[in-house]
């Protein structure tokens, strides 16, 4: 192995390894199991509502009764066979407030899943544009530079 | 006698960081350094004051002083020792006055860490603006949020004794200590920003004078953000340990910019670059810890968390306006001195990835700040009331993390200035096995969904490239190959690789279900088998701990409570957990059993992994505590990206991984100064 020149084998391993990579992502994704099972995803409708009468923490982290209910509710509802849309409009018609925490996307509450996209980008563009205006500048060196560079090395040689 | 004595301390404390505060400034401004010297004086009788303070407050809790305000709201003959000592920051007042206790510490500290440059105005400025914070805090301390107020004790007093939820576990007495350690810890670094700004001595040898100070501060927020974390899951009993919730944001704000801060300094001490972007990370890192005290303490923001609101809020806000104007101000002033001699040659470089993190990081402070505070902004626009919890943060926080993780596998083989393609391919090889090698190994264990197998393989590479750089220094230095900044950081790396694991596997794959049980009924779920034995209690004169016992595959014996305390009339869970490699069974009664049969309803939360958190929070303390040692290979101030050899020919621009080429002198730097 250690004869091969690892320039020749390398990219081939490299494209097996990304190769197995995409196969795995694919099967964890689509592959058996992957489909969401149904405690899965009564966990996932306890993260997405608020327990009505705290301080901001869902139905799964709250241990108030109102939530053990409304867990229950989900519980039965998921067995029943019900849409998430079902189920979040009976609960939405049960309580009264907005129990949601996921904010919505349209009307001012949109600005809070538009804004990151616009910082995140235009910090990127910050940073890209630091890095092209630098290189850009070309920065060559010049005679003198050398020259200080010549002088220093002497210096320390001495 | 308590209250007149705490005051007094406090009063004193006041006095001496507002007198050291204006002399110190008077001597800096008027040139006459000499009277530094009152300055240092004042200092260590600042923390006189704040350590007499925090005495007297004790020995009032555990003489039950209930003359003593703050006794009379947190304390009871009924705590126990431990939790009484606990007790002093279990609500507002006492918190700030832990708060200046550790600042306090901190200051004294400084001023006998750099004994040898006390005529140094850029010391000189840095104590002066410790001392203003100082004085800030006691301002409150003696004003809006003072714990001494002599009190009437009435005839039908009833003791309160601290929060039930913050006498219910250990880690109470451990975790904000920690926390404060951290938040407090920024305002060294920060202060030494400042006299740098104002003294005009912009270059770097502010940053190497407070980088381990840095590094601390860091290591300590980290440690008490887990600790709460921790502290979360074993008490709260919801089976959770993050659950996006202002005061747990709060933390993580400053603890975002602060990482940001401790990797793009790097690349200040190395080209000299990223100046006034530094400067602002670390003014950021400072205001944003006040900002979420104002956040957490002024009762804006709701949280499960905020266990006092008091009158400080608008005092907060101030000072967070104050320090930010003056941040900003001071920058803006020196901006010509601080712009950068350097420049980035490509972005496929170690400075280049650093700017990437630092984007990234940037990224999720926005997040996490807007998140917070948007309910507040969408209640002031047209009055909708809306709540933003973990669907919306985990959306937004699963790519950011993931690019992350991949930056962490990648930046750390990456040279500085610039790497070709041939030298990324050889380095990362073997990291790129690691990460695919983990997620077939998850998918093969039964693993499934995109995020969750993504992490693990983006997590097994990051970790490959961290155990690759560790696997070359220990085979060059032995075991001082994993102390020092770079060594430290990498175990911090693999640390943080084992929390996102456990926290991705954990989020991925947790089931809840509650079940009604009669004695002697079993259930089963996960492939665990739940059976119910029997009931108990245990009465004191303090709670009411009703249990079940509960048999979980026929083995061991667990006793999920929930617990009355008597005092506050108040029931808290006590779930009880069966901690696993890779699997957590943790058990939670939801109410006591029912007193006509018996029943109980049992919640079941089965949370793979959760474990290799707390394992990573160890891993990473535990680096944090090796890169505070100086490492082997250079000193920070040594010049190496244009390094001289001394055969007069030039080395090629400085590398982390020169030894591997073994035509070089392991250290060329001090191969340079021996023969020089």
């Amino acid at each position: 192995m250690s004869a091969v020149n690892p320039q020749s084998w390398r990219p081939l391993a490299y494209a097996g390894l990304m190769a197995a990579a995409l196969g795995l992502l694919l099967v964890a994704s689509f592959g058996g199991g992957g489909h969401e099972s149904e405690l899965e995803r009564v966990q996932r409708l306890n993260d997405s509502f608020a327990c009505p009468v705290c301080d901001g923490e869902s139905v799964a982290a709250s241990n108030t009764a109102v939530s053990a209910n409304i867990r229950q509710f989900i519980d039965e509802q998921v067995q029943a066979g019900s849409t998430d849309q079902e189920i979040r409009d009976a609960l939405l018609a049960a309580y009264k407030v907005d129990i949601l925490l996921n904010p919505p996307a349209d009307g001012f509450a949109g600005l809070v899943w538009i804004l990151p996209v616009v910082m995140g980008s235009l910090g990127a563009v910050a940073a890209a544009a630091a890095m092209t205006r630098a290189r850009r500048a070309g920065r060559k060196a010049t005679d003198d530079d050398r020259r200080l560079v010549e002088e220093a090395r002497q210096v320390v040689v001495e | 006698m308590n209250s007149v004595l705490g005051f007094g301390f406090l009063v004193l404390g006041l006095t001496a960081s507002v007198l050291g505060t204006a002399g110190g400034a008077y001597a800096l401004l008027t040139q006459r350094l000499e009277l530094l010297k009152t300055v240092r004086q004042w200092t260590l009788l600042v923390g006189v004051a704040a350590l007499g303070a925090f005495v007297v407050m004790e020995v009032a809790l555990f003489q039950r002083d209930f003359s003593v305000s703050y006794v009379a709201q947190v304390g009871s003959w009924a705590t126990p020792p431990m939790f009484n000592f606990a007790a002093l920051w279990s609500s507002l007042e006492g918190s700030l006055l832990l708060w200046t206790l550790v600042l306090a510490g901190y200051l004294v500290a400084v001023l006998f860490k750099f004994r040898d440059r006390h005529d140094d105005p850029l010391f000189g400025w840095a104590l002066v603006i410790m001392l203003a914070v100082s004085s800030f805090f006691f301002i409150l301390l003696v004003g809006p949020a003072n714990p001494f107020v002599s009190v009437e004790v009435p005839a039908d007093f009833v003791e309160q004794g601290p929060n039930p939820l913050l006498q219910n576990h250990l880690l109470m007495a451990f975790h904000p200590p920690m926390l404060y350690l951290g938040y407090v810890g920024f305002t060294v670094p920060f202060a030494f920003a400042a006299a740098a700004l104002i003294t005009g001595r912009v270059g770097e040898g502010w940053l190497v004078a407070t980088r381990r100070w840095t590094v601390a501060a860091w290591g300590f927020l980290t440690a008490g953000i887990l600790l709460g974390a921790w502290w979360s899951y074993e008490v709260l009993g919801w089976g959770g340990y993050w659950a996006w919730d202002p005061v747990e944001n709060a933390s993580l704000l400053p603890w975002l910019t602060g990482t940001a801060f401790i990797h793009s300094v790097m690349v200040q001490e190395r080209r000299g670059m990223l100046r006034v972007w530094n400067l602002s990370l670390l003014c950021a890192t400072f205001s944003l810890t006040i900002l979420g005290t104002f956040l957490t303490r002024s009762g804006v923001v709701e949280s499960v968390h905020a266990f006092s609101n008091g009158a400080i809020g608008p005092f907060l806000l101030a000072f967070f306006a104050v320090v930010t104007a003056l941040s900003v101000g001071l920058i803006a002033w020196r901006g010509d001195e601080l712009r950068s001699p350097g420049a980035i040659d490509s972005p496929v470089s170690r400075e280049g990835s650093f700017l990437a993190n630092n984007v990234l990081f940037g990224a999720l402070a926005f997040v996490v700040m807007l998140g917070t505070v948007f309910p507040l902004l969408a209640e002031l626009w047209d009055g909708s009331r809306l709540t933003i919890g973990r669907p919306y943060f985990d959306s937004m926080a699963r790519p950011i993390g993931l690019t992350v993780l991949f930056l962490m596998a990648a930046a750390p083989v990456l040279p500085w200035r610039r790497a070709s393609t041939e030298l990324l391919t050889t380095r990362l090889f073997w990291p790129t096995v690691a990460g695919v090698g983990a997620m077939a190994l998850s998918v093969a264990l039964g693993g499934r969904g995109f995020y969750p197998v993504l992490t693990f393989g983006l997590g097994g590479f990051a970790a490959g490239a961290a155990g690759r750089q560790l696997g070359l220094a220990t085979r060059r230095q032995g075991i001082s190959g994993l102390v020092g900044r770079t060594n430290g950081g990498m175990i911090v790396h693999i640390g943080v690789v084992l929390v996102a694991v456990g926290m991705a596997a954990s989020a991925s794959y947790e089931s809840d279900r509650t079940f009604e049980l009669k004695i002697g009924e079993s259930v089963s779920m996960g492939g665990h088998e739940f059976r119910y034995l029997e009931p108990g209690a245990d009465i004191n004169d303090r709670r009411l701990r009703a249990y079940a016992l509960i048999e979980i595959d026929g083995g061991d014996v667990y006793a999920p409570a929930t617990t009355r305390y008597r005092q506050q009339g108040m029931i808290v869970p006590t779930p009880s957990v069966r901690t696993g490699f890779t699997e957590d069974v943790y058990l939670v009664l939801d109410g006591a059993p029912a007193p006509e049969d018996d029943s109980i309803r049992l919640r079941v939360i089965l949370s793979p992994m959760v474990a290799w958190i707390w394992a990573g929070g160890m891993l990473m303390a535990l680096g944090t505590l090796f890169a505070l040692f100086p490492g082997s290979r250079r000193r920070p101030i040594d010049p190496t990206s244009l390094a001289i050899h001394t055969s007069g020919k030039p080395t090629p621009p400085s590398d982390p991984e020169q030894p591997e080429d073994p035509q070089q002198p392991e250290d060329r730097t001090s191969a340079v100064v021996g023969n020089g």
